[in-house]
Parts: C-alpha cells; sequence; structure tokens
C-alpha cells in the first residue's frame, strides 16, 4: 500500500513541475484526437518509447551513476524473444513479451555478475563491448535470421493477442500505458531503499559501503531493473515495426541514443529522460526527414545532433533539467 | 605452414594495431580521457593520405607528414575547442562529448565524401609480395609494419628520453604535483592530444595502403585499440604494443583454429567478435592489464 501511495504522490515536486506534468499527461491522453498526420503519431510513438528506455537507462546510469552504453542488447533480447517465439510457434504476445523480459533479466545477472567488478571507463567500453558480441552472433546466426533478420507474419485481420491493429492509434495507446507506468514506477524507485542506497554509491562508493551497503549487488539489481525496462520497450518494437534485424534493434547507436537521451535530459532526475527523449526524438526524426531527402546533404542531420552533443557536455553536464534548475535558483 | 603464415600476418596487422592504440593509450595515461573519436582520427588519416596521392598524383606512402600534420591538427583542435570544457565536468559527460565528436567526424565525412568504399588502386608497393620461401607477404603491411615500428621507436624514446617527456609523464602521475613543479599541465594535455592525433593520423596513412577506406571504418579500429589498451593496461606504451600484436595474433590464429577444429561458429567472421570478448575477460579477471599502472 505504501509503495503505491510513493508510487502516485509527487508531493516533494514544486507546483509548476506538477502543473506542468499534468498538462503534459493530458496532451499525452487528448493526442490522437487532435487531428495530427500520420507522421506526427508515428514521432510521438518514438518519443514514448524512447522515454521508456531513457527511464530505464536513468535507475543504473542517472541514480547509480554507472555508464552504461550497452542497452541495445537487451532491447534486441526483448524485440528478437517476441518476434521467434511468434514466427516459430505462433505464441501471442502477451506470452512472449514477459518471456523476453525474464530472459533479458536473466542475461543481465549473468552479465551483471563480472560487470560490475569494473568501474568508470572500464566498465563503460565493457558493456559496448557485450553488446557488439551478441550482435556479431547474431548476425551470423542463421537459425535467427542471421543478417537478414525477421519478418513477423502479417495478420489479416486485427488481432489484438498479436498486437497487430490497423491504425497506430492502438498502438499509440499501448505504449502511453506502458509509459505511464513506468513513470509511476520511477516514482515509486527514487523514494525507495534501493534509489537511496543507488544514489549514496553514486556520490562515495566507499562511504556507502561502509554503511554496510553491498554495492556490487545494488548496482546488480538497478542493471537489472533497467534491462527489464528496456527489453519491454524491444518486445513493442517488434511487433510495431514487424521487422527487425540486429542492426535495428541491437547496434551501438541505439545504446547511445538510450543514454543520449537520458544524458540530455538529466540523468538522475525523474523527468530528465522524457525531456531528452521530447527534444532529441523530433530533431532527430524531422531533421532527418527534412534533411535526408535530399540528395548530397546526408549526414548533415546527424552532423546537427552530435554539435548539440558536444556543446551539452560542455556546457552543462547535468542537461536540459540543470539548465532550468540553474535558472530557477536565479 | 598455414599456422607460421597466419602468426606472421597477425603480428604485421598488430604493429598497425599497436600503433593505432598508442596514441589512445597516450591521452587516456596523461589526462583519464577515453577518447571514443579515435577511430575517426584514423579515418581522417585515411581519407587524407587517398585525397594527397590522388590528386598530386604521388605515392601513398609519401604522404604520411600530411596525414600525420592533419592528425596533429584535427587532435589539438578537438582539445582547444572541446576536451578543455569537458574536463571540468564528470566522466560521463567526457564520455558523451569525445562520442558526440566522433558522431561529428564520421558524418562530416559522409556529408564530403559519401559512402562509398573507396582504395588506392595505384602506389609503388600496392599489390607486390614479398616470397621469402613459401610465405607470401604484401609489401604494403610489411612497410606499413615496418613503419609503424619506426613511429613507436620515436614516441617511445620521445617520452623516456627527453625533458618534454619527461614533463608529459610527470603530468600523468600526478596532476597537480607536476603543476606545482611548474609544468604547464594545460600544454601538456595538448601535447597528449597532438601526439595521439598525429601517431593515429600515420596509421590511417599507413592502413589506407590496403584496407578501404569510408566513413565508418573507425569504430571497428577503435574497438580494437580499446581491448589493445586495456589488455596492455591504460596507460602502458609498452603494454599498447604487445597488446596490439597480440591481438593481432588472436585476430589471425582464431579462424585457423576454427578452420582446423571443423566448427563453423568459430569462423572467420567472428574474429573481432573475439577481440571484443577478450577485452571483456581482460579487465575483469586482471583490471589492470599486462603493464598497467594506473587503475
Amino acid at each position: 500500500m505504501e509503495a503505491l501511495r510513493d508510487a502516485f504522490s509527487f508531493k516533494d515536486f514544486s507546483k509548476a513541475e506538477r502543473v506542468v506534468f499534468g498538462l503534459f499527461s493530458l496532451f499525452v491522453l487528448a493526442f490522437p484526437w487532435l487531428g495530427t498526420g500520420s507522421f506526427v503519431k508515428t514521432v510521438m510513438i518514438q518519443f514514448l518509447l524512447f522515454s521508456l528506455f531513457g527511464m530505464g537507462w536513468n535507475t543504473i546510469g542517472g541514480y547509480g551513476g554507472q555508464v552504461e552504453l550497452g542497452k541495445a542488447q537487451y532491447v534486441g533480447i526483448g524485440a528478437y524473444t517476441v518476434a521467434l517465439l511468434m514466427v516459430w510457434w505462433k505464441i501471442p504476445y502477451w506470452v512472449s513479451m514477459p518471456i523476453g523480459v525474464f530472459l533479458a533479466i536473466g542475461y543481465s545477472f549473468i552479465i551483471g555478475y563480472p560487470l560490475f567488478r569494473l568501474k568508470g571507463h572500464y566498465f563503460a567500453i565493457a558493456t559496448i563491448c557485450t553488446s557488439l558480441v551478441l550482435q556479431d552472433i547474431f548476425i551470423n546466426w542463421k537459425l535467427v535470421g542471421a543478417a537478414k533478420g525477421i519478418e513477423l507474419p502479417i495478420h489479416e485481420h486485427p488481432d489484438f493477442l498479436y498486437m497487430q491493429f490497423k491504425s497506430d492509434t492502438y498502438y499509440y495507446y499501448f505504449i502511453m500505458l506502458l509509459f505511464f507506468t513506468a513513470v509511476f514506477y520511477m516514482n515509486w524507485f527514487r523514494k525507495s531503499k534501493l534509489g537511496y542506497q543507488l544514489r549514496m554509491i553514486k556520490d562515495d562508493e566507499e562511504a556507502a559501503e561502509s554503511l554496510g551497503i553491498d554495492a556490487r549487488w545494488c548496482k546488480i539489481k538497478a542493471y537489472t531493473i533497467a534491462s527489464a525496462f528496456v527489453a519491454v520497450g524491444g518486445g513493442f518494437m517488434a511487433v510495431y515495426n514487424l521487422y527487425i534485424d540486429p542492426y535495428s534493434v541491437m547496434d551501438l547507436d541505439l545504446s547511445i541514443k538510450i543514454a543520449l537521451m537520458a544524458m540530455l535530459g538529466g540523468a538522475g532526475s525523474l523527468w530528465g529522460p522524457i525531456i531528452g527523449a521530447a527534444f532529441l526524438v523530433p530533431l532527430d526524426r524531422f531533421l532527418g526527414s527534412w534533411l535526408g531527402g535530399h540528395k548530397g546533404l546526408v549526414g548533415l542531420d546527424f552532423m546537427i545532433y552530435s554539435a548539440l552533443i558536444m556543446v551539452v557536455s560542455a556546457y552543462q553536464p547535468r542537461g536540459i533539467w540543470g539548465i532550468i534548475e540553474q535558472f530557477r535558483r536565479k | 605452414m598455414i599456422v607460421i603464415d597466419a602468426i606472421l600476418q597477425g603480428i604485421l596487422m598488430g604493429l598497425l594495431f599497436a600503433l593505432v592504440a598508442l596514441g589512445l593509450t597516450i591521452i587516456f595515461g596523461v589526462m583519464d580521457i577515453v577518447n571514443f573519436a579515435h577511430g575517426e582520427f584514423l579515418m581522417v588519416g585515411m581519407y587524407t593520405a587517398y585525397w594527397t596521392s590522388l590528386l598530386l598524383h604521388i605515392d601513398p606512402l609519401i604522404t604520411l607528414p600530411a596525414s600525420a600534420a592533419v592528425g596533429m591538427i584535427l587532435g589539438l583542435a578537438s582539445y582547444y575547442c572541446l576536451v578543455k570544457y569537458l574536463l571540468r565536468g564528470p566522466m560521463i559527460a567526457q564520455l558523451f562529448g569525445t562520442f558526440g565528436l566522433m558522431l561529428f567526424l564520421r558524418y562530416l565525412a559522409m556529408f564530403i565524401w559519401g559512402t562509398d568504399y573507396r582504395i588506392v588502386k595505384k602506389g609503388l608497393l600496392v599489390g607486390k609480395t614479398l616470397s621469402i620461401g613459401p610465405f607470401h607477404l604484401d609489401w604494403t603491411k610489411l612497410s606499413a609494419a615496418l613503419l609503424s615500428l619506426l613511429a613507436f621507436f620515436l614516441v617511445y624514446n620521445l617520452l623516456h628520453r627527453t625533458k618534454l617527456g619527461k614533463a608529459l609523464r610527470a603530468t600523468a602521475l600526478n596532476k597537480e604535483a607536476a603543476s606545482y613543479m611548474g609544468i604547464r599541465t594545460d600544454r601538456m594535455n595538448a601535447l597528449a592530444w597532438a601526439i595521439g592525433g598525429g601517431t593515429v593520423g600515420i596509421a590511417g596513412g599507413l592502413l589506407v595502403n590496403f584496407w578501404y577506406v569510408y566513413p565508418t571504418v573507425g569504430l571497428l579500429f577503435v574497438m580494437i585499440a580499446f581491448a589493445s589498451v586495456a589488455l596492455g593496461g591504460f596507460g602502458s606504451i609498452k603494454g599498447a604494443f604487445f597488446a596490439g600484436i597480440l591481438i593481432g595474433l588472436i585476430e589471425m590464429l582464431f579462424p585457423i583454429f576454427g578452420h582446423l577444429i571443423g566448427s563453423d561458429f568459430l569462423g572467420p567472421h567472428f574474429k573481432f567478435t573475439i577481440v571484443y570478448f577478450a577485452y571483456f575477460v581482460i579487465v575483469v579477471v586482471r583490471p589492470q592489464g599486462l603493464f598497467g599502472w594506473k587503475h
């Protein structure tokens, strides 16, 4: 009961924040009725999806302060489990998605145990390496479609069990539900025992250990939570795109994007990943569609994108949320 | 026979990997920053050599000074325009800052030169082999290995025999103490970036003789360099040298091992996977690497 109360209580935020979040929630709820085009709707779905990823990353990367750059492998595990079980044995999404999440949790325990012996740069590069190894295995593994990837069977009629709908609106509401669940979960998480332990580890690991906190075990738990979040998003990607390959769901770029959005928005705060995704996803998509189509302008969108990364990390490492707080204090 | 051939090839390739890792390890040793853009510096070095040789109609091997100069300028520019500001922030900002630089350079290359794969077709040594008994070695690889050896020798002596090198190493050991001794650590950082950029530029100039150049070529090499640096110990030059060779050997011998035991799953397409995996195992089992002094 107490956990539920913590999850739905936003008392410790300022009034302005609560109002903005309320208005934002209303906007998200009403969005499909605003009559926007299908492109804007896909951008919105992407935004909610990446907020979900970013909030997952925030547990270990933001609150725990561990630079984790291998989240794409869990997107891959989630997506591949859903896709393969559907193609091989016609198992519905609602069964295969939890299986994917459990696989991701199991895998993250196996990998997390040795991984969290490492700190700092060693840890960051090691997470990239594990992700690349898994991607290489999937690229060459014929059983799972190798580099060609897998196509999900398309049903003639909309099917709730297999999450196949004619209109994006249904997908939109589904991902929105996941998004709000994630927001409430994170709201509870930051007030939970693990949340406080992680923040202490981030500030001073030795002091935390001297108080009897098992730092490694805490990090593994947070890492597992993050993986579960990301695997849920991965499962959604599989049914939404109806096609996955190792390059689209397991690429290093995806890992980086996930971490980047959380960091750009402000790691270690509840709103950070949402702000980051709200900023980067539309930028990415609109720049891509405006400039990507022109011949001779290939890569310009990413140049703007990366210049922005450099400026933010040099100017205010705590991200957009840090800039907002800086102004508020004045 | 095939094994000895692979060992020779592995050593030649490994010397080049070592040269790529050299700059990374110097930058890390001096200022505790992992330069993600290192592979992109290599890519820029490759493009420089490619275009100078093509436009000036000279042999790609003579373009090495141009690659080195461009690499050095790139290193200095990144230090003064970006890394200097990143140093104030936490580690995660530094990681993302250099990562942003990596993306920027990569897509700048894509913007200017497109995604085509390019390779040097004409050159003094291109396509020629040296035959010693049953072994055939490409002259391009051989000369690349020899020049990389030379570059290593020069950098090692610069760091261990000159006053400048002493100041650089002092900065690496303890920045504050070094600045009390009157060493301008800011300049030492810049020097580290200049050496790092210069050596990787040379590596790019050598590599372009026998490797395709395209905008995303850097990722593979930067991961190999990370593995070499981790294996040798972050910040250790000797370590980078031997680890580079070791990784060259692993990369060449692994497919043969798979071939000998007849396993398809250990085929050549996993030869770089094993390098990533090796990195993971090394840092977990022995985080200080073979010659590491910094943890």
